[in-house]
């Protein structure tokens, strides 16, 4: 993990805007997250899962860590980025994040690194939304369609 | 999954008695058993809809419903007597959460599924009882409700006061409430009334991800969120008394604390890591299941033997949770009324588990039969004179906690044999999910409900205003149908209506 306090740019507070969903299921829920391009959608999805755990608009940017996932297939790679980043907030530095950039995505060897922008997680300061116990490949659909520019992922997470 | 018209899957389905229905073999392909699930006319509505739903044209990617997971589970090699499905059914992750199966440990082939157990693993109920009666309490509620939230950590993100360090979280795997105990944190006699004494005796540490561990030395001694609770209750209603003096309940009115949490961040993490490694195992072994999310591996394979060797080490994360709990509310309590705990009679009335996989002995066609029964919002409801219970139970047969939803009643039951011969001594566990999460957000207001609580009189604290919501009672099956089911059909005795008076959520 890589603590760039301080070293942090202007690019680095702008924040992307909002490309994600919540849908029903009825004990977990559903996130439904896209872009334009499929690594957008993931970077959404990110972002969807962490907005569940609290009101991002009380998160600010302070720290920057790495995470890394890898995997064997396109499913499989998502799940994990995902796990990657739940362990990110659950162990130290205990991060939410604000705002997800992934600088390598590679679907043929299924690999990702991602640049997590966010702070530690501080009662009071951040309201308390719903705690993530664990990703699920229950329904998990992969949209991956460049001829007609449509990128979408739906992840069920079990709450 | 088979798709058919709605009419052609109803005559896989018989109505057998007003509360039991059959699923019969070819409702889904290669059951090995039937399929069977205990409802009354209204829990029966619900679940047909929910058939009904998933059998609309152009339904895809959606979730099974609960009758087709039951009878998913049928499939399962290994599997003995019927794939059962209680009251508070609802669609859940490859089984469907109030689920219970029973696999053959002598059949070779047999199989343990991280899915059949979920992934909070051992979350369970304590009921602590005390001699306090509600005219006691309603003075200083406001002021109790807020000294047990400030004493314990509850919510997403919040993390455990009870000092821990790696060293002393594997001897906690390992020990179960035993840990507790030496560390005194319980008292001796809240052991006996554990299941399992609080301790899984194959729990193995070295089986369990360090990545589990550092998820759950954090969160040690915090109650979690989603439908997580503490709550003060008092009895309302006493079916049994015989039964529930057995318990030290007395009298209407007295106030008792149930504790609603499991293993934590660990628990999540384990049954992760399980369904990660059974992917393959099933791969090798050549394991065949309707659902991909019904991931397993035999019993007696490497991958199936670390499960449980690391499952039993979540339960006993889970006790120890419970435990360290108990001890804060304890604390709470003395702090309030300015009496040590032990002269309130703060004695642990019963502690049961529904998220788990046990090995048992049971009685199948004449024979006894070792079993690993899987119970997945299910809980154990051993008869009287069950060499597994507790004395002081021998004669009322074991205690059933079952937990009601924020606002709502709970519930204590005993088990009954006829539970024992027909649903492999389980039962309910609690009102089961009616409404979507995000369903419940949309229709329900976060004021509406607290000024309704309000209105019945009860004190609530909450870290999450969306989960008000959530986990309001509209979004659940009635309890009250739910534990009328279980006691109509026999397979478990109502005893004990509690009724909340102040919640602690997270």
């Amino acid at each position: 993990m890589d603590e760039e306090l301080g070293g942090l740019t202007e690019d680095d507070y702008v924040l992307p805007p909002v490309k994600y969903e919540y849908l029903d299921h009825t004990a977990d829920v559903q996130l439904h997250a896209w872009g334009n391009t499929l690594k957008e959608s993931f970077e959404q999805c990110g972002m969807a899962m962490f907005g569940y755990m609290t009101e991002l608009d009380y998160v600010q940017i302070k720290e920057v860590h790495t995470v890394e996932a890898n995997a064997d297939d396109l499913m499989g790679l998502l799940y994990h980025f995902l796990d990657e980043l739940l362990f990110l907030f659950s162990v130290e530095p205990f991060l939410i994040c604000k705002k997800l950039v992934i600088t390598e995505f590679n679907t043929e060897e299924f690999r990702i690194v991602c640049k997590c922008y966010g702070e530690e997680f501080q009662l009071g300061k951040h309201p308390q939304g719903t705690e993530v116990k664990a990703i699920t490949y229950s329904a998990m659909q992969i949209i991956d369609e460049p001829k007609d520019n449509k990128y979408e992922v739906f992840v069920i997470i079990d709450i | 999954m088979v798709v058919r018209q709605y009419n052609e899957e109803l005559k896989y389905l018989e109505k057998m008695s007003p509360y039991c229905w059959k699923i019969k073999m070819g409702f889904q392909p290669n059951m090995k058993v039937e399929g069977v699930f205990y409802v009354n006319s209204t829990l029966e509505k619900l679940m047909l809809d929910e058939l009904k739903n998933a059998c609309r044209p152009g339904m895809t990617g959606g979730f099974l419903p609960g009758v087709k997971q039951i009878a998913n589970v049928a499939a399962l090699p290994g599997i003995v007597g019927k794939s059962i499905g209680l009251p508070d059914i609802h669609s859940g992750y490859g089984f469907a959460i109030g689920n219970m199966a029973a696999f053959d440990m002598a059949d070779p082939t047999s199989i343990v599924s991280p899915g059949g157990v979920g992934f909070d693993i051992n979350c369970g109920v304590r009921l602590l009882r005390t001699n306090l009666h509600e005219k006691d309490v309603q003075p200083i509620k406001e002021q109790l409700a807020q000294s047990l939230f400030d004493h314990i950590p509850v919510g997403v993100g919040s993390k455990g006061i009870i000092p821990m360090n790696a060293r002393d979280l594997e001897e906690a795997l390992e020990m179960g409430m035993d840990w507790s105990l030496r560390e005194g944190y319980v008292w001796a006699e809240d052991k006996e009334h554990c299941e399992e004494y609080g301790r899984l005796l194959n729990a193995d540490p070295s089986k369990v991800s360090l990545r589990a561990k550092k998820r759950g030395l954090p969160q040690l001694g915090t109650l979690g969120a989603g439908n997580h609770y503490a709550e003060i209750q008092v009895v309302d209603e006493i079916y049994d008394k015989y039964a529930a003096g057995k318990m030290g309940i007395e009298r209407l009115g007295q106030v008792c604390v149930m504790i609603h949490s499991g293993s934590r961040g660990f628990g999540h993490q384990v049954a992760t890591d399980a369904l990660v490694q059974m992917e393959k195992a099933m791969k090798r072994d050549q394991i065949e299941t309707n659902d991909r999310q019904l991931a397993c591996a035999r019993i007696n394979s490497v991958e199936g033997q670390d499960y449980l060797k690391a499952m039993a080490a979540a339960a006993n994360f889970a006790w120890v949770n419970r435990s360290s709990m108990t001890f804060l509310t304890r604390q709470a309590f003395a702090k309030q009324f300015k009496m040590a705990p032990d002269d309130l009679d703060m004695h642990v009335i019963y502690d049961v588990s529904h998220n788990i996989a046990k090995v048992e002995e049971h009685i199948v066609d004449g024979k006894p039969r070792t079993l690993l029964v899987h119970r997945k919002g299910s809980t154990r409801a051993f008869p009287p004179h069950h060499p597994l219970i507790p004395v002081d139970y021998q004669l009322t047969g074991q205690p059933v906690l079952i937990g009601g939803t924020m606002g709502t009643c709970s519930y204590v039951l005993t088990g009954t044999h006829q539970g024992m011969t027909e649903t492999f001594g389980s039962t309910c566990h609690g009102a089961g999910r009616a409404l979507s999460r995000a369903k419940s957000r949309r229709n329900l207001d976060y004021k509406e409900v607290l000024t309704k609580l309000e209105g019945l009189g009860i004190s609530i604290r909450v870290a999450s205003p969306k989960l008000v919501m959530e986990e309001a009672p509209e979004s659940y099956k009635n309890v009250t149908d739910v534990v009328n089911t279980c006691h109509a059909a026999g397979i478990s005795k109502k005893t004990v209506k509690l009724r909340p008076i102040a919640v602690i959520k997270g």
